[in-house]
């Protein structure tokens, strides 16, 4: 046997046998490092004959291209091995609690807001705030409720002077839009309102509307309802649907009351949500908007009723209490 | 309003039964809000719209039946309603025994009867009155009762022989006039009150309640029926000036025919003789002085169409309204119609509209959508901006509260006037509030007052009107504990105002924190600060003064912030231009300098950054220490530099230069480097 061949069985019988990668790393410098045995039998070849030579020198690469093969196999297959072991002593236990990061979240009234406002501002309506605290005008006489009427018994009102109440209504955004903005146009807002109400599960002196109007060429019933209706399946889900009723808010004529059906709350039944109606005659005279050319809608809803019918809150008062245990069952709109 | 169904069926013959009644009405715009069964009956209970009087009674809503369904047909009794219960002539008492005086009294009737009261009150209508929710009382006061009821026509029955004089006077009160009335009440009167009188003095409030002298009794032989109409704002101010709501001045304030006064009397009499009474006709008397103007309002067929976005033919519309008892005339372009006078509410072209589509249908109008003008939606200026901040500060890690406007004073509250509403709902909502930190309190207490972050954006009202403010508190740990490292940091003025900067940075102000030049008793004295902007001060925060917490039942580590929106969005900037950025590498020099405790941060920060200027891209404060080896009021303080240029690399030597300028810089401070 050549001594190439010698000194190469002994470097494949010393990788067979190497037991970790350290090791093997060891072995691969003693035969193929700058002075390993295998690279130091180069020097040989000064020694041999010319003729020799060449085949020598290609006995020893093809040698040392031997045992690097077999040093990766090996490598490949004790790191394998290695890291097996590694990650059985990483194991972890899943089960244990993670590591808290603050998170902040919104209020479901405000998510619920927020879900309101990205529907309605698809719908071609702008978004628009108005004071809480609010002239008894904007209130009651722009929205063509007249003096000392029984209607506003329908309303018990905090009064802070004659001339300012806390508004009743989300409606009293109307006057001041008309004052500025002229038609075609259609605002929206989601805001708090007072009644002075006794409090109980479904009664509170203070709650939240979203209020809208519209006011555009040829507006009618029927577009009416076909916004309350996409209106409706963007929040409640898409068989949604959308039932009108006659009744009285002195602001639109005709005036209804609509209620939703969704196969997703209260097994279908109707349930009212609000108030609706083309916007009243005298309001577009009284803001000199030509009734001819111009009629619009204007709809409202209490905004608490829709957690109250998508995740079963039976009492209005969780919502202004702030019980986190019952603030942080709400992550998703609705 | 509740009355029995076999009450209706005196007035309609159909084929519905007591639900399909309720549904039928309430898609008339007469909400069913229950049936429920009493003595063997379905009785229906209906919400009748305040524009609607007309149909507090069994015979109004018989009317709307009749309009909505086709199929159901009226009764002779219905017809003879119509006509009025026509009978036998009454004797005219001449002279008239009333007077009317009052511009709030369009019309007064009497009937004088002898010999009425002696009967009793038929089974048939005490069971009536009862499942409608009454106590029968006698026979002429449940009469009243049922007419009420039937009609919806409110009368009284005065002693005849106890009205002074004989005679009803409609006149203003005097001053010093004083009435009693049947619940026993004595009113001092005003001379804005108008008041049914006799010869002398009051004996009835308009409307409202009649009065305890001339009260009918066992002994009253001769009663003055009296059935009148009295303008409704009157009634409305007497009965709130008065304090008696009762259903008359119910009915009253929501309109009552001022036709109907006969028609009361007239089935008075008449049920009165099927209760077996033949009282002798002493009279009649009728003063009618305004009789009410039955207009004429025009209706365009096309514009209903148009409104309701359905189609309805003239030949409908004009059956709808002339089932409503309306007289229509015309070709439907427009339709001339004649407002019945139990119907004071159609007084334009949409009310019509409404009668067209209400009786058609609301269920057939179609889903359409509005096609018109393009407008810019969504939400832009403050609303916008302070959509910014919350989702700013949630991202920051607070939780979202939302809490009462109306509440009770609190240690928190801001300085200076409260609003309050006049008439409060309790005395826990009695005051508007003027701060939110109170709201946040009662959240935090709640909440069990640890480990938490919470904020609340809303609407605040002092003297001078009503402001938008973002409020944020935060105490204990600003991690909930952990098993892997158990100690959280805890929330402090530093945690708080951090997360302030960040806030307004992300939302586009630039702040400055600077000392309030006075504190706020609400706060700790010496850890308080304000933030500015460009348009000066717009916020504080700081810690919880050890008293204000102690008042709050708060943890004395407690940290809050109040923010005025509107003055941050007035400090809000937009003119981002664009820093080059290096590509050369950054290069660090730390120094370790010992300077009075008394020496503020912000000082060593300017004099570094005036000494370096430009190059000094970063610098952070990374250890402060005091104790061994520092002298008495002196701190030592570690700042790293981190430096860098644009276009050339940072030498080794330029750096420890810059390092010693910053150094030298201090030393006006008193700084010595360590």
């Amino acid at each position: 046997m050549s001594q190439v061949a010698t000194v190469e069985s002994a470097a494949i019988q010393e990788v067979q046998a190497a037991s970790s990668s350290a090791e093997l790393r060891a072995i691969e410098i003693k035969y193929l490092g700058k002075s390993g045995e295998l690279t130091t039998l180069l020097r040989l070849i000064g020694t041999l004959p010319n003729e020799e030579k060449p085949k020598f020198g290609q006995q020893i690469n093809e040698a040392k291209a031997r045992v690097t093969a077999l040093i990766e196999e090996r490598d490949a297959a004790l790191k394998g091995g290695e890291m097996l072991a590694q990650f059985e002593r990483e194991k972890i236990d899943i089960t244990l609690p993670g590591r808290p990061w603050r998170i902040g979240r919104e209020h479901v009234l405000q998510l619920t807001a927020n879900k309101i406002r990205r529907v309605l501002g698809g719908l071609g309506f702008r978004y628009i705030e108005t004071p809480e605290l609010e002239h008894v005008n904007y209130n009651f006489a722009a929205l063509n409720y007249p003096p000392d009427h029984p209607a506003m018994d329908d309303q018990d009102t905090f009064y802070i002077d004659d001339d300012t109440v806390l508004r009743t209504q989300c409606t009293a955004m109307q006057g001041r839009i008309f004052e500025k903005v002229k038609p075609p146009l259609r605002y929206f807002t989601v805001g708090r309102t007072f009644r002075n109400e006794a409090v109980d599960r479904t009664h509170g002196h203070t709650f939240h509307q979203v209020d809208a109007v519209m006011i555009d060429e040829g507006i009618s019933m029927a577009d009416l309802k076909g916004v309350l209706e996409l209106f409706a399946r963007e929040m409640f889900g898409e068989n949604a649907q959308v039932r009108f009723r006659p009744d009285f808010f002195p602001f639109v004529e005709p005036g209804v009351d609509y209620a939703i059906s969704s196969p997703k709350f209260a097994g279908g039944r109707w349930l009212e949500l609000g108030g609706a109606g083309l916007v009243h005659p005298n309001i577009l005279r009284a803001y000199g908007i030509d009734e001819e050319k111009y009629s619009g809608f204007a709809f409202g809803l209490g905004v608490e009723r829709i957690p109250m019918l998508a995740h079963g809150v039976d009492d209005l008062r969780h919502f202004l209490e702030n019980d986190l245990r019952f603030l942080d069952q709400f992550t998703s709109e609705i | 309003m509740k009355f029995p169904y076999q009450m209706l069926l005196d007035y309609v013959q159909t084929s519905l039964d007591a639900e399909g009644i309720g549904d039928l009405l309430t898609m008339a715009g007469f909400e069913l809000e229950g049936i429920e069964e009493v003595d063997g009956d379905k009785v229906l209970d209906i919400k009748v719209m305040s524009n609607r009087g007309d149909g507090l009674s069994v015979f109004g809503l018989s009317r709307e039946v009749l309009a909505k369904d086709p199929k159901s047909s009226p009764t002779k009794l219905y017809e003879a309603a119509v006509a009025g219960f026509p009978g036998d002539e009454w004797p005219v008492m001449s002279p008239s025994p009333i007077t009317i005086e009052s511009k709030e009294c369009n019309r007064f009737c009497g009937l004088v009867l002898e010999n009425a009261g002696n009967g009793s009150t038929p089974d048939w209508m005490q069971k009536r009155l009862k499942q409608a929710g009454m106590r029968p009382i006698s026979l002429l006061v449940d009469l009243t009762n049922y007419i009420v009821l039937e009609l919806g026509r409110p009368m009284h029955a005065f002693d005849f022989d106890k009205l002074k004089g004989n005679r009803i006077v409609v006149r203003q009160a005097k001053a010093g006039e004083k009435l009693t009335t049947l619940n026993g009440d004595e009113h001092e009167l005003k001379p804005d009150q108008m008041m049914v009188c006799d010869a002398e003095h009051p004996v009835g409030a308009p409307g409202v309640m009649g009065g305890l002298e001339t009260e009918i009794s066992e002994s009253t032989t001769r009663v003055f029926v009296e059935s009148a109409h009295f303008l409704n704002t009157a009634v409305r101010k007497l009965r709130k000036q008065l304090g008696l709501n009762t259903d008359a001045s119910y009915r009253f304030e929501r309109s009552v025919d001022p036709e109907s006064c006969l028609q009361g009397l007239r089935r008075f009499h008449q049920l009165l003789q099927e209760a077996g009474v033949s009282p002798k006709v002493v009279g009649f008397a009728d003063e009618y002085p305004n009789k009410p103007q039955t207009p004429t309002v025009n209706v365009r067929v096309s514009r209903a169409n148009l409104l309701l976005g359905m189609p309805v033919t003239a030949a409908e519309a004009k059956g709808y309204l002339e089932r409503l008892g309306m007289k229509v005339s015309g070709d439907g372009e427009p339709f001339s119609v004649q407002i019945p006078t139990w119907r004071p509410d159609l007084v334009q072209e949409n009310d019509l509209v409404e009668e067209i589509g209400r009786i058609h249908g609301y269920d057939r109008i179609p889903t359409r959508l509005p096609h018109g003008t393009t407008l810019v939606s969504g939400t832009f200026g403050i609303e916008a901006f302070i959509d910014r901040v919350r989702e700013e500060v949630v991202r920051a890690g607070f939780t979202q509260i939302i809490s009462h406007s109306l509440r009770d004073v609190h240690p928190l509250d801001a300085n200076g006037k409260r609003i309050m509403p006049r008439n409060p709902a309790s005395p826990e909502a009695a005051y508007l509030r003027n701060a939110l930190w109170p709201c946040l309190a009662d959240a935090a207490r709640r909440n069990q007052g640890e480990g938490l972050a919470l904020f609340e954006i809303g609407r605040t009202f002092t003297a001078n009107g009503e402001r938008q403010e973002l409020a944020v508190m935060t105490v204990g740990e600003l991690l909930p504990v952990h098993w892997v490292k158990s100690q959280s940091p805890e929330a402090d003025f530093y945690s708080l105002k951090q997360a302030l900067l960040d806030i307004c940075h992300q939302a586009g102000v630039t702040a400055s924190v600077v000392a309030p030049k006075s504190s706020d008793p609400r706060l700790h004295p010496y850890q308080q600060a304000e933030l500015h902007g460009e348009g000066g001060a717009f916020g504080l925060f700081g810690r919880i003064h050890p008293t204000a917490a102690e008042e709050s039942s708060l943890s004395p580590d407690t940290v809050l912030a109040t923010i005025d929106l509107e003055r941050m969005f007035a400090s809000r900037r937009d003119d981002i231009h664009l820093k080059p950025i290096s590509r050369n590498p950054a290069v660090r020099r730390d120094i370790a300098i010992l300077v009075d405790e008394a020496v503020p941060f912000a000082s060593i920060e300017q004099t570094i950054g005036k000494a370096l200027g430009g190059e000094l891209e970063r610098m952070w404060l990374f250890d402060v220490y005091k104790g061994k080896g520092i002298p008495e009021g002196k701190h030592s303080l570690a700042v790293a530099l981190q430096l860098r240029k644009l276009g050339e690399n940072f030498t080794d030597e330029e750096a420890n230069q810059a390092r010693d300028r910053a150094v030298q810089a201090l030393a006006s401070l008193g700084a010595t480097i360590r």
